[in-house]
């Protein structure tokens, strides 16, 4: 069975993620920002949700894990 | 080596531009003239620079607090990333100067010093300055002219397009040397805690 490192699918705008060493801290994708990332590993802003306002965190894919959607 | 950020710039923003201005030219050459396209037209130009120097700004900023990032251990990078970019003016502000440099400054280092060592700079802050005055009289359609940095002309925003690259290029140079020497600093500072 692959883990959860070995993912494969690319991430997608409003993706629900997951952040790896972050206990379980989850958010949404909100732009593609392109390949910026250490030899050109593509960056993905996530939206976090806090009060009063949401904070925002750029990371690479292997940061990230993709949640199933929830309706 | 050129960021990716510096890159896109060159390889995809400046084309862009490139081609908004090739349109400005052909609307500034109607016959009969058309001022008000002609007018409609320079406002959007100026407006779609400015965008794309944020733009540029932006990337290369993330670009920066990537490798810083990936300079830590993996438990802390997440914490790098979102301090680095927590308040980021670039992510709304206009990209004045003052953004610029509050933004980069987070690096641990004074961007004007080391802008300022290369002479040419100063003109180029300058326009860039313009840029932003009269992308705010563009974007609000505002009837009050800047005091500085016309007349609003085809010639004008050239001469800020090419300020916004030759900075781009002198930005792109600062934050290379800045993250070699302090990820040089971070990997001596470890080995000497391991020692």
């Amino acid at each position: 069975m692959p883990d959860a490192s070995s993912q494969t699918v690319t991430p997608k705008l409003g993706d629900r993620v997951k952040l790896r060493h972050a206990a379980g801290m989850t958010g949404r994708i909100v732009e593609l920002r392109g390949p910026l990332g250490p030899g050109g590993v593509e960056i993905y802003r996530v939206q976090l949700r806090r009060k009063p306002e949401p904070e925002y965190i750029e990371v690479r894919a292997d940061q990230i894990e993709i949640l199933p959607a929830s309706n | 080596m050129p960021s990716n950020a510096l890159l896109r710039w060159q390889n995809d923003r400046l084309v862009r531009l490139n081609a908004i201005d090739a349109q400005c030219d052909v609307v500034f050459a109607l016959a009969p003239p058309n001022p008000e396209l002609a007018d409609e037209d320079l406002r959007g130009y100026t407006m779609i620079l400015s965008a794309h120097w944020q733009g540029f700004c932006r990337d290369l900023h993330s670009e920066c607090i990537q490798i810083v990032a990936a300079a830590t251990p993996p438990a802390m990078q997440l914490m790098i990333q979102k301090q680095c970019l927590a308040g980021r003016q670039l992510d709304g502000a206009n990209p004045s100067y003052d953004t610029i440099r509050k933004d980069f400054e987070r690096f641990d280092f004074a961007l004007t010093p080391v802008l300022d060592a290369n002479p040419a700079n100063a003109l180029r802050i300058t326009h860039l300055d313009h840029l932003n005055k009269w992308r705010n009289y563009a974007a609000h359609h505002s009837t009050r002219l800047p005091p500085a940095g016309g007349p609003f002309t085809l010639a004008t925003v050239r001469v800020w397009r090419n300020s916004c690259d030759e900075l781009a290029a002198e930005l792109d140079r600062i934050m290379y040397n800045q993250l070699q020497a302090q990820c040089r600093g971070s990997r001596r500072n470890r080995s000497n805690l391991n020692a």
